[in-house]
């Protein structure tokens, strides 16, 4: 049942989605892709795009237990998305075209989670 | 929602539509079912192909249902009509119609958003109506917003709202167009373009679907993040409170996953975990480290939820956060990104470890950099170390890592030709795998791999990227290596009185001195504009050192040029370019790595060579510095040339010689400092530095040139003037004298007769008479020929004093007194005379015989004299005796003993005075370690009746380690006695004590005491003692008791040389003495 578990000896291989932050192991992204992004991102089954999008550079680990009632949430805008463990900050940038196609065609404004945002707030 | 469109127009969503007045629904129901209607709209456009569409659509609308239909355009229907009745009828229904279309190619949404138009409608109808006339063929658009219309399930208000507007355009141009079309034609069209759709429709509308299906819910989500800034979001006290939760350093991530596990477990169940969050941030640099944040309702849910989980402990530690610190614990700051050109310093490889890298280039993601840097190749040299002794190389522990160099490929090509391949052209090779591009090593490293921060490059690692360029020419980029300097404030030292100007901050501009440096904080007082005079203070973060034009400078670190000391010439935002004092080239450094410079030159040294130095560069070469740089010197060597050498050419360095002498031209003898002229050739003048055979380094101040050195040749010169006046007339025939060299002495003054042994000095209380000392009274410890070194009383230093500066002083008086002549004395006579004196003691033995148990006591302990008191005594003891002068002295510096004697005469003479039946006690006690005397006093009852009884022997005796004076009083009782301890206190500490010590002593002594013996003898003797005393002896108090008995009975023999009989009738103390008296 808890899938989201990760066991120490495999937290090496964990990732972060630079778009939702979701924190899962490379292998997890690769069978079942991102819980929250997987439409537009797609990346089950393309490491490629594993590759491009999620980051294995991530500060800080949140455990999300329930995503509506927590400010935790709310403040890192992860409210709406699945129950998992998140990260603080991502570093690295979703490439330019699919940021692109994220904003154009998904009307997603495509906020980035290593910390560039902070000043704009 | 989505399906509801599709699924045919539900009563719900019609009832959102505004309700529609129902006369005017009749017209619509008109306008909609009516086919000749239709057909004549259809004339009226037949111009525009767009029209068709429409008008396709408008069919299509029809096979709509009605109701929805009908009731949709109402308001729009009731604008128009208000305004042109008839004409605008058609314009009217096919807006109702576009809207129709609208809503079937889009989804509820728009209706949702067509509604709101409509309302919008009321509004800015009239508005609308003036864009229509101006409007011009935008009909194109139709198609467009047609398909986009459908294409885009989301269709935002704007959109949906264009559409219209485009239909709404196309009207004016339906109206004026209609007439020449083909009603047919467009039938046609009409039923092909149905057809179309019809088999499109299915497939569309999927897509359709499973767009919007997909979509919806995330791109809900992210436009309402994009809407609230954080700000917006912060906590509130309705939101779950945060604690802080110790738990186990380094092990927070794992405590986090195994809370999401315990959450996911109990998921469902009816102990389902009350906490809605936690996390950590334990990075590296972290502050955080060691807790778990938990998000919670309550505290005891936390506990509850934690019960149990390894490495977090609740119940030790929890805090709760304040909600005002709340965004703190998440607030994310950005990590400077890198740029291409900037500099990093490397973790990974090992081998590389700490090595500068450029970065070339940054992957999008910014996880990834190619950086350049020097390798480190050996060329497959230790590749084949592996083999032989059939050990691999274990990887993970470097062996001692190659220097840096650039990648050369011809020795690529020679030790390991296989594995090279590249392109000369561009100069890039890869070799064992690696890229190497003009020399240096390139590669694609992750970021965590790279220190980012506090890279600090020196200028002399970032000159060999530099020089690395293809046409050699210098393109160092400063300003990436600003940049990377600047982060790394951290290493930059203000101290007070540093001039700084801040150029970053709210406070941009103000110039000021550093009055106080703490941590990151520089306090400044402002010497510049409106905030002069004033104290602020500013973090080190944005300031500079400022340094004016012509300002004396030196380099204080960070470059290849630290301890030039030069002159500002040139400033230039932080840089700063300087013109050295040394080398008269300029520099340029970074402002931060100056400092205003007091002195001048620099460094004149580089490890055990400084300048002026003399060095033997090889077997036949010497030289002088003449130059000091950071990692070479420049050494004139004997024929004159200057040479670049480093310190490890150079073979060691030639002690100056001060004695070495040549002759100059005219045969005079030149020595070291002599002031001389060449003769001929430049007639350069200069002082002697340095004579090596028949070479002289010279210095002169009138040149810069080799900081004023020069070498000639001794023969080559003609002294100008001696050093110190000596006479240079001509040589000095009696020092070419071999025979008045081999027999020096001969005509000297009668040697002084040889005294042998330890010089007399040595112990002796001397003054000093002249030089910084002057005054000052010490002891000598140690002498030479012609010096000695005194032990200041002062302060514990030991100088070294010519012995003519010294004038000898009695110990205890204080009297000027010559310690030589009294050596001379001392030998036989004195013996003589001293053991005469001392017989005088034996006498006191004999006298003792009177208190004769004692005497016995006195017995037993004289050779516990020869044993353990005597060693310990012994050194003053021995060297007083050996030495001839000793005696006399040693009576001083042995004073201990005989005025130990004395002193137990003394107590005898306490006794005498006081009683005699304590004088035996005063014997043992003296002699007897404290308790011991102890004993002996307690036992002594004349003593305990004389005196103060055994307590007072008690006092007295550990009075005794502490200072003479304690006992004395306590033994004497009497009021002439309580004097005496005074006087040897004083006698303790100053010699003077005569004075004390006489009163009672004459008295006591004379009573006790063999006539000759006493009279002379104990009361100057003892009056020395006590200070000899206390400085030697301490515990040993009770000795001197022996002493006394010592140099009567064994002392006749060893003793007896020093003994002073003499002594007395010298001493001044015997002076003292009567004065006392």
């Amino acid at each position: 049942m808890s899938e989201n578990y990760v066991a120490p000896n495999q937290q090496r291989y964990l990732r972060a989605c630079m778009v939702c932050s979701i924190v899962m192991t490379q292998a997890r992204f690769r069978e079942e892709g991102c819980p929250n992004c997987e439409e537009f991102l797609h990346l089950q089954g393309s490491p490629d795009q594993i590759e491009s999008c999620t980051s294995a550079v991530f500060e800080g680990l949140i455990a999300l237990a329930d995503p509506s009632k927590s400010w935790i949430a709310k403040y890192n805008r992860l409210d709406g998305y699945v129950r998992g463990t998140y990260a603080n900050k991502v570093l690295g940038q979703l490439p330019d075209e699919i940021r692109t196609m994220l904003e154009e065609e998904y009307r997603i404004q495509y906020i980035p989670r290593d910390g560039s945002a902070t000043e704009a707030d | 929602m989505a399906d509801n469109h599709y699924g045919g127009d539900s009563e719900s969503e019609d009832d959102n539509f505004n309700p529609a007045p129902a006369d005017l629904s009749d017209d619509e129901q008109d306008a909609n079912d009516s086919s000749p209607r239709v057909s004549r709209k259809t004339d009226h456009r037949s111009s525009s192909p767009v029209a068709d569409e429409d008008h396709d659509q408008d069919d299509d609308d029809d096979e709509r249902p009605a109701g929805r239909a009908t009731k949709r355009p109402r308001t729009a229907a009731d604008d128009e009509d208000d305004e042109d009745e008839g004409g605008e009828d058609e314009e009217e229904e096919e807006e109702d119609d576009e809207e129709g279309g609208g809503r079937r190619g889009g989804d509820d949404d728009e209706d949702d958003e067509e509604e709101d138009e409509d309302d919008e409608d009321d509004v800015q109808h009239s508005h609308r109506r003036k864009r229509r006339k101006a409007a011009g063929v935008t009909n194109w658009f139709d198609i467009e917003a047609e398909v986009d219309d459908e294409d885009e399930d989301e269709g935002d208000e704007r959109d949906g709202e264009e559409i219209e507007d485009f239909i709404d355009n196309a009207h004016p141009d339906d109206i004026a167009d209609s007439g020449g079309m083909n009603d047919d034609r467009r039938h046609r069209d009409l039923d092909r373009r149905r057809e179309l759709e019809a088999s499109l429709d299915a497939e569309k509308q999927a897509e359709i679907l499973r767009e919007r299906y997909g979509k919806r819910a995330p791109t809900r989500g992210y436009s309402d993040m994009a809407v609230v800034p954080k700000r917006l979001l912060l906590p509130s006290v309705d939101d779950p409170g945060i604690w802080a939760v110790r738990c186990k350093e380094g092990k927070e991530r794992e405590v986090v996953f195994s809370i999401i596990r315990r959450v996911e477990e109990r998921l469902g169940t009816k102990n389902e975990l009350p906490i809605t969050a936690a996390f950590e941030r334990a990075g590296p640099n972290s502050v955080m480290k060691g807790y778990v944040y938990i998000e919670a309702r309550r505290q005891n849910d936390i506990l509850l939820s934690l019960d149990g989980i390894l490495n977090i402990y609740p119940r030790t530690k929890m805090d709760l956060v304040p909600i005002k610190d709340m965004p703190d614990l998440l607030r994310v700051i950005k990590t400077p990104s890198l740029t291409p050109g900037a500099w990093v310093r490397m973790k990974r490889p090992a081998k590389h470890a700490g090595d500068l890298a450029q970065v070339l280039d940054v992957t999008e993601n910014g996880l990834e950099a190619r950086v350049r840097f020097i390798p480190r190749l050996d060329y497959g040299v230790r590749e084949d170390g592996n083999g032989p002794d059939g050990k691999r190389k274990r990887p993970g522990i470097p062996g001692p890592r190659p220097p840096q160099r650039l990648f050369s490929e011809s020795e690529a090509r020679k030790k390991n030709p296989r594995h090279l391949q590249g392109n000369p052209q561009t100069n890039s090779w890869t070799f064992m795998g690696d890229e190497f591009e003009n020399g240096f090593q390139v590669r694609d490293i992750k970021i965590q791999l790279l220190d980012i921060k506090d890279v600090n490059p020196t200028l002399e690692e970032v000159t060999r990227f530099a020089g690395g360029s293809e046409d050699g020419t210098e393109n160092l980029d400063l300003k990436a290596l600003a940049a990377s300097l600047k982060d790394s404030s951290s290493n930059v030292a203000y101290v007070p009185g540093d001039v700084i100007e801040v150029y970053e901050g709210e406070q941009r501009g103000v110039v000021g001195k550093a009055v106080d440096v703490r941590g990151d904080i520089v306090t400044l007082r402002v010497t510049e504009g409106n905030l002069s005079g004033q104290t602020i203070e500013v973090p080190n973060k944005g300031l500079r050192k400022l340094f004016k034009l012509g300002d004396h400078v030196k380099v204080i670190g960070g470059s290849r040029f630290r301890d030039e000391v030069g002159m500002v010439v040139k400033i230039s935002q932080d840089r700063v370019t300087l013109l050295t004092d040394q080398t008269n080239s300029e520099v340029t450094v970074f402002s931060k790595d100056l400092r205003a410079a007091s002195d001048i030159g620099g460094q004149g040294s580089l490890g055990q060579y400084s300048l002026l130095d003399l060095v033997q560069l090889d077997a036949t070469t010497v030289g002088c510095i003449v130059k000091v740089d950071r990692e070479s010197v420049g050494v004139l060597d004997q024929n004159g040339d200057v040479r670049q050498v480093m310190p490890s050419q150079i073979t060691n360095k030639l002690p100056k010689r001060k004695a070495a002498v040549a002759a100059d031209r005219s045969g005079s003898e030149i020595r070291l400092d002599d002031v001389v002229r060449e003769y001929g050739g430049q007639q350069r003048q200069g002082k002697i530095l340095h004579i090596h055979r028949s070479f002289i380094f010279l210095h002169t101040n009138t040149t810069n040139e080799n900081a004023g050195v020069f070498v000639t040749r001794a023969g080559n010169v003609n002294t100008i003037a001696a050093k110190g006046g000596r006479v240079t007339g001509g040589p000095d025939l009696t020092a070419m004298n071999p025979a008045m060299k081999r027999n020096p002495a001969e005509n000297n003054r009668m040697a002084a007769p040889k005294s042998f042994g330890p010089d007399r000095a040595i112990n002796q209380t001397v003054t000093i008479r002249r030089g910084g000392y002057k005054g000052l009274l010490g002891i000598v410890k140690d002498t030479t020929d012609t010096h000695a070194r005194v032990e200041l009383h002062t302060k514990s230093k030991i100088i070294t004093v010519p012995k003519a500066d010294l004038a000898f002083k009695d110990k205890v008086t204080g009297k000027p007194i010559d310690i030589y002549s009294r050596g001379g004395r001392g030998g036989g006579g004195f013996g003589g005379s001293g053991r005469g004196g001392f017989g005088g003691g034996s006498g006191r033995g004999d006298w003792s015989g009177g208190r004769t148990p004692m005497a016995s006591g006195a017995g037993g302990r004289t050779p516990a004299w020869g044993g353990a008191p005597s060693s310990s005594r012994t050194p003053a003891w021995s060297s007083n005796a050996s030495g001839a002068r000793t005696p006399a002295w040693q009576d001083g510096s042995r004073t201990a003993n005989p005025y130990d004697g004395n002193r137990t005469a003394y107590g005898g003479a306490t006794a005498y005075g006081g009683s005699g039946g304590r004088t035996p006690a005063w014997n043992s006690g003296s002699k007897t370690p404290a308790h011991d005397g102890f004993g002996h006093g307690s036992k002594t009852p004349a003593y305990g009746g004389g005196g103060g009884g055994g307590d007072t022997w008690g006092s007295k005796t550990p009075a005794y380690g502490g200072g003479l004076s304690a006992p004395t009083p306590a033994a004497s009782g009497g009021a002439d006695w309580g004097y005496t301890p005074g006087a040897s206190g004083n006698a303790y500490d100053a010699p003077t004590p005569g004075a004390g010590l006489s009163a009672p002593t004459p008295g006591a002594f004379s009573a006790p005491t063999p006539g000759a013996y006493a009279a002379p003898t104990p009361a100057p003797i003892s009056a020395p003692t006590p200070g000899v005393w206390a400085g030697g002896w301490g515990d040993s108090a009770p000795t001197p008791a022996a002493t006394a008995p010592t140099p009567g009975a064994s002392g006749s023999g060893y003793y007896g040389a020093p003994t002073p009989a003499p002594f007395p009738a010298e001493t001044p103390a015997g002076g003292g003495y009567e004065d006392d008296d």
